[in-house]
Formats: structure tokens, C-alpha cells, sequence
């Protein structure tokens, strides 16, 4: 039974053209569209060296992290300089502002603060960088005071502050911290728009779920009536139909990856464990979305096909589709909002394996979207749990 | 003769409609039961709610002298069921559509095979296997639709109006179909509104209106209940009044109407009606184009019993 329902939902589920047009040709097509029209921002831009002015008062010289990152990004290795920095006073600061002649600065006061004027990409590339700085500032914060914690019992403090300060210039430099090379030549904006891409094809296997369990069930389709007079246990047809929708969505899913990487050379970092980990856990979101949209909602299954589309566009819009800025409007202003879309997660799964080397940020996400399918199939086996209908 | 399916007071309603009326009704091994009935007269309410697919205020079903539930396998296992709308998969063929059905129900491989070809025979889609449910007309999609149900040589088989909207030859090889199913021992329930099939194919009919029971029994019987023995019909361009009132008051005539060069006859019994009203027309020197006499149908019965035709 469960064998003989998987095969035919495979069969059914490969020759139905909308549904393979919307889950494997739309992705490698967006795809496409987002390599041509990005290669040639990135080719006329990538080079170029962001100007920006950082308010050299005191507060700023103590921030080590700041100090010593942003040294680094303006570093003397061309190849790999993202900012040319001129340390200012405040007037001076506002004045280039005013005339043009920087993206912002930097004025580390109470907390750290970036001025632009306006919200062009470099404006949101210094931003972003500082942002990531700023959060990687706690963690090493912490690392300096356990190593307070440890060396203070022996040896003068001068000797430790001179230790410290050397330990954590260190860690910068050799990014055995969370910032892996923030360069012009990695920090690629282009990016985040085919993670989302991923998580976007990831959610829309959701259609594909949704269209085979319809199949199943005697409320949603004259098929699922067939199924429902039949001598067959439901649960096993469901997770039958279930599991070849998930094939079907990983092999979709295999073919933009494979095409992304090998015709569009995205670069997912090398971390496969954790990618296969990251692409397995959206993909079941998106399959746990489709069955909550499939059983719970009593309509037509072409409008279940626009719920599913129209939450997944909205979400990869808000995870940054189209362009990094609204990742990092959402994120900074709503977090919330990022916190619980799904497509973020996977959007930010994939943005904290290729910048951190380590994991707290990714099972986060991994964790966020196993907390997503979970309450989506809670939702669903609710609605499951009817065998008799008022009305059909 | 023994009873394969007992409907014993069900009532079921959609929120204050009450579409099913306390139907009480049994089915004996063997027969073909007709459910007769107008567009939502509540026929296929009732067979959902036979099939445990409907919840129902009140009653109970019994099938093969269990209770019917929805997870009864052993019951369902013997049951096939033919729905009035077309349930097949657009991206199976004709063979995939009635294996994957029939799969439901049979694990063999071998046995499988067998069926699905009896099936694809019993409607006559030989020629159609490899054609897709687009391929073909609305006449063979019903017949797919039919194998798809019954391809498990089911013991008791459903078929609501599996004949709806088909062209004559389709018709006619379904009700064939269906004949052959019941020489093989299987028991049927037909629902249709269309009385000319019910009085081809049924060995028993009930009559249903508003989701009661307005009457039942063999074609014979129902016919009986119209009271209504022959109608006669002539053609005259042109009748007097008088003549008209005379032929009102002939023996056995239950109404005589004239409209638009139709005269209209009923009568209650009696012989040789027929032969009397030609003499009489005769003798009063009227001259007519045509004059045939027929049988009442169960659309007299149904107008009889509702006053309103069968159908609109
Ligand atoms: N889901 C529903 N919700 C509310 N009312 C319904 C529903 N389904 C059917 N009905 C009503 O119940 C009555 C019986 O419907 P049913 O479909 O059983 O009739 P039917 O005899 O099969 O008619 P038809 O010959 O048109 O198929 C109709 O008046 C119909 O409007
Ligand atoms: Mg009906």
C-alpha cells in the first residue's frame, strides 16, 4: 500500500507541469535572472572601495574590536580592502557627508552608530559590517574576561592588560573569531539574494506536499473520496504521499543547487554536512507549510497554491530577495518579524555558515525551523484527526 | 434472500437542512436497487453517509451484517464505489488511473492485472489504455471513472448517476456494464434521476423526494400507485368542445385535455380503451393525424405522488 501510493504520487506529481514549472523551472529561472542582472553590479562595483570617515575620539580608540576590525577591512592588502577610511573629528565627519564624498561614518558614543544620508548599497554594506561587529564585540568580551578570570591570580596587571590586548588583536587578525574575511571580494551582496533563492524553492515544496495529500483527502478532492472508501489505512497513504513529495522537492532542490554552483558559481562555503543539514530542515518546513495548507484550509487547490506562493514571496522579500537592504531593515528595526519567517531561517542558516565559523547562529535557525514545521504539523494532524465529515 | 446493506432511520442534516428525512430502506443480495429521485432530492447525502464519509444526526447503516465505520476495513474491502463526479488522475493513463485504485484494494500483482483487464472490458476502453482523462470524451471518461470504482469485483457496488451528461452509446454500454456486474453476483445501488434507466435496469426502486421515501417497490408495482393505467395521445388540427366533454365522461377516462392540437387522454384500467376512442372518433366523423397509446412511467408515479415532474 505504501509502496504502491508512493510510486503513483511520484508519477503524478512529476507529470503535473504547473506544479514542477512552480518548484523546479521558476527557481532556476529567478535564478538566472538574478545571476545577469547582478554579475554586472557586482562586476562595476565589486572593485571599488567604499569611502567612509570614523569620528576618531575616545570612546572609539577603546573599542578594540572596532578598532582592530575596521583596521583590518582597510587593510594594505588591496585585494582585500573593503573600506578607505579617514579618521575625523565629528565637523569634519558631517562635512564629507554633506559633500558626497563618503557613504557615512562611523560615531562610537554611548554605543556605536552609523550616519548616512541615504540607502544605497555601500550605505548598507557599512552598516551590516558594523552591525556584525557590534555582535561579535559581546563574544569577545567575554572571551577577555575569562582570561581575566584566569590571569589575574598570577602576574601584574599591566602585564595582563598588555597580554589581553595582544590576544584579542590576535583573534581579529587570524579570524579564529566569528568575522571570517569581511572583504570587498567575499562579502558578496549578490549573495543573500540566492540563499534566499534556496529557502524560497525550499518553502515552495510546500505546493508540492499540499497537491499530493489534497489527493488523499475525501473533503478536498473526488480522489480523496476514492481513497476514503477504500480498505486502506490513511495515516499510511499520507505519510506515503508525504515522503514522495519530499523527494521530489530534494531532487528540485538538487538541480538549483547543482545549477547555481556549477553555472552561476554561487559559493555555499564548504561546510556540506551542515548545507545538506540546512537545505533537509527547509525542506521539511516547506513540506509541513504545505500539509497545514492542504488540510486545514477548505478551498480550491489553486488558491492553496497562492497562499503557498504568496507567503514564501513575501517572506523571501522580507529575508532579502530583493537586495540585502530589507534583510537589514527587518533585522534591525522588526527582528521579530525575520525571527519568525521561515525563509530567513534558511536565508540566515546559509549567511552564518559562509561568515561564521561557528554554529550558534546556524542551529538557531536549524532549531527555528524545526519549531516552524513542528506547530505546522501540529495544526495538521488537528485537522487529521476527522475521518467523518459534516459536509464533502 | 439475504440482506447485504440495512439503512434503518437516517437522518442527516447540512447545519438547519435536513436532507436526509429518516430514510429507512434494505438492499438484498442480488438486486439491482434503483434510488429514484430529482436534483437534490438527497440521494447522494445518502449514499456518503452509507460510506461513513458524512457524519449523520441519527441512525444506522449495517453492510454485511456489521456496523459501518471508517476504519470497518472488512467491510470496505468488498465495497465499490462509483461517485457522481469524475475522481481520476489527470497525469495517469486509463491503465495507471484503474491500478492505482484497484492497488488499494489488491496487493497481488498478478490477480491485479487480471482485474484491471476485466474492468477495461466491462466498459469497452480497450481501445483507449494508454490515453490520458484529457484524451477523452465526456461519454469514456464516465466509463473510466466506472472501471476505476468496480475494478476490485467488488461484492457491493455504488454508482450514483454514473450516466450523467453521456451520449446514447456510452449510456448503453454502461447499463450493460452494470448488468454484467450484477449476473456476477455482485448487488447494486443506482441512483439516477433518469426514470428510463431505472425501469431498463432495476429489480427494485425507491422513490425519493426531499430526502423522504415517497414510495417504493418493483417497477410494476410503483406504476400501480399512479393509478394511471394508459395514456393515449391524438393528433387533430381541430376538436369541438363538445366532443371533448363527451369523451370526458367515457368509461375508465380519468382526464381528457386538448391543447395546440394535442388531445390527451388518461385512464384509470379497463380494455379495449384504445379501440373504443378510435370507433367513437369515427362515428363523429373526426379526422386525426396520428393516435398512440402508452404505458404510464414512473415520471406519471412521481407527478402522481409530488405533483411536479421528475424532471425540471
Ligand atoms: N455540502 C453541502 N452543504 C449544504 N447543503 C448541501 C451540501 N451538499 C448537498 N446539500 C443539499 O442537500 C440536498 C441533497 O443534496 P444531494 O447532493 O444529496 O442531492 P442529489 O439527490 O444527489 O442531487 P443530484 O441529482 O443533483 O446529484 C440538496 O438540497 C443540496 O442543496
Ligand atoms: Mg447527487
Amino acid at each position: 500500500m505504501f509502496l504502491h501510493n508512493l510510486k503513483y504520487s511520484l508519477k503524478t506529481l512529476f507529470k503535473n507541469k504547473m506544479l514542477i514549472f512552480w518548484t523546479y523551472a521558476f527557481p532556476l529561472i529567478l535564478g538566472t535572472f538574478f545571476y545577469l542582472a547582478f554579475s554586472n553590479i557586482e562586476n562595476s562595483e565589486k572593485l571599488d572601495i567604499i569611502d567612509i570617515a570614523i569620528v576618531d575620539n575616545e570612546e572609539f580608540n577603546n573599542s578594540i574590536a572596532l578598532k582592530e576590525s575596521f583596521r583590518n577591512l582597510s587593510g594594505e592588502n588591496e585585494q582585500e580592502q573593503l573600506f578607505n577610511i579617514k579618521y575625523v573629528d565629528l565637523a569634519e565627519a558631517k562635512t564629507l557627508l554633506e559633500n558626497d564624498e563618503i557613504a557615512g561614518y562611523l560615531l562610537v558614543e554611548d554605543s556605536p552608530k552609523v550616519i548616512v544620508k541615504t540607502s544605497g548599497i555601500n550605505e548598507t554594506i557599512l552598516k551590516y559590517v558594523t552591525e556584525e561587529i557590534i555582535q561579535n564585540e559581546d563574544v569577545l568580551t567575554n572571551i577577555i574576561e575569562e582570561k581575566l578570570n584566569s590571569t589575574v591570580i598570577d602576574g601584574s596587571i599591566e602585564e595582563f592588560i598588555q597580554n589581553v590586548r595582544e590576544d584579542a588583536i590576535s583573534m581579529l587578525d587570524t579570524s579564529s573569531l566569528q568575522i571570517r574575511d569581511i572583504t570587498s571580494k567575499k562579502l558578496s551582496y549578490t549573495m543573500i539574494e540566492f540563499y534566499t533563492l534556496i529557502a524560497m524553492t525550499a518553502l515552495y515544496g510546500g505546493i508540492i506536499g499540499m497537491t499530493a495529500i489534497n489527493q488523499n483527502l475525501a473533503n478536498m478532492s473526488n480522489n480523496g473520496k476514492r481513497i476514503a472508501v477504500s480498505p486502506t489505512n490513511r495515516i499510511k497513504i499520507i505519510f506515503s504521499s508525504l515522503l514522495s513529495s519530499f523527494i521530489v522537492q530534494i531532487i528540485g532542490l538538487f538541480i538549483l543547487f547543482m545549477y547555481t554552483v556549477f553555472a552561476l558559481k554561487v559559493d555555499y562555503g564548504n561546510n556540506f554536512p551542515m548545507i545538506i543539514l540546512l537545505s533537509l530542515t527547509g525542506s521539511l518546513a516547506g513540506l509541513s507549510l504545505g500539509l497545514a495548507v492542504g488540510t486545514i484550509f477548505k478551498i480550491n487547490e489553486n488558491l492553496k497554491t497562492g497562499i503557498i506562493i504568496a507567503f514564501t514571496m513575501l517572506g523571501s522579500f522580507l529575508s532579502g530577495m530583493m537586495g540585502i537592504t530589507m534583510k537589514y531593515i527587518i533585522d534591525t528595526n522588526a527582528p521579530i518579524v525575520n525571527k519568525l519567517n521561515p525563509v530567513n531561517m534558511i536565508t540566515d542558516g546559509f549567511y552564518s555558515l559562509y561568515y561564521y565559523t561557528t554554529y550558534n547562529r546556524f542551529y538557531f535557525n536549524i532549531i527555528s525551523l524545526l519549531i516552524f514545521s513542528l506547530i505546522m504539523i501540529i495544526l495538521s494532524v488537528l485537522a487529521l484527526r476527522r475521518q467523518k465529515y459534516d459536509s464533502i | 434472500m439475504k440482506t447485504i446493506l440495512s439503512v434503518e432511520n437516517l437522518i442527516k442534516k447540512y447545519k438547519n437542512f435536513k436532507a436526509v428525512d429518516d430514510l429507512s430502506f434494505d438492499v438484498k443480495k442480488g438486486e439491482i436497487l434503483g434510488l429514484l429521485g430529482p436534483n437534490g432530492s438527497g440521494k447522494s447525502t445518502t449514499i456518503n453517509c452509507i460510506l461513513s464519509l458524512l457524519k449523520f444526526e441519527s441512525g444506522k447503516i449495517t453492510i454485511f451484517g456489521c456496523e459501518m465505520r471508517p476504519d470497518a476495513y472488512d467491510i470496505k474491502k468488498d465495497i465499490g464505489v462509483v461517485f457522481q463526479e469524475v475522481a481520476v488522475f489527470e497525469e495517469l493513463n486509463v491503465i495507471d488511473n484503474i491500478d492505482y485504485f484497484c492497488g488499494l484494494y489488491i496487493k497481488d500483482k498478478e490477480y491485479r492485472k487480471k482485474c484491471i483487464d476485466d474492468a477495461i472490458k466491462l466498459v469497452g476502453l480497450e481501445d483507449f489504455k494508454k490515453f490520458y482523462p484529457k484524451q477523452l470524451s465526456g461519454g469514456l471518461l464516465r466509463r473510466l471513472n466506472i472501471a476505476c470504482g468496480i475494478a476490485h469485483k467488488p461484492k457491493l457496488v455504488f454508482l450514483d448517476e454514473p450516466t450523467v451528461a453521456v451520449d446514447p452509446q456510452s449510456r448503453n454500454n454502461i447499463l450493460d456494464g452494470i448488468k454484467k456486474l450484477r449476473d456476477n453476483g455482485a448487488t447494486i445501488i443506482y441512483t439516477t434521476h433518469y426514470m428510463e434507466e431505472v425501469e431498463i435496469l432495476c429489480d427494485r426502486v425507491i422513490i425519493i423526494d426531499k430526502g423522504k421515501i415517497i414510495a417504493s417497490g418493483t417497477g410494476d408495482e410503483l406504476k400501480e400507485l399512479s393509478k394511471i393505467e394508459e395514456k393515449v395521445t391524438v393528433e387533430i388540427d381541430s376538436l369541438d368542445e363538445k366532443i371533448l366533454e363527451e369523451i370526458k365522461q367515457f368509461k375508465n377516462v380519468d382526464e381528457a385535455t386538448y391543447n395546440n392540437g394535442i388531445l390527451f387522454i388518461t385512464y384509470k384500467k379497463g380494455k379495449n380503451n384504445l379501440s373504443s376512442l378510435i370507433d367513437y372518433l369515427k362515428k363523429v366523423d373526426v379526422h386525426y393525424d396520428k393516435i398512440y397509446s402508452e404505458r404510464p412511467t414512473l415520471n406519471d408515479v412521481f407527478l402522481y405522488l409530488t405533483g411536479k415532474e421528475l424532471r425540471d
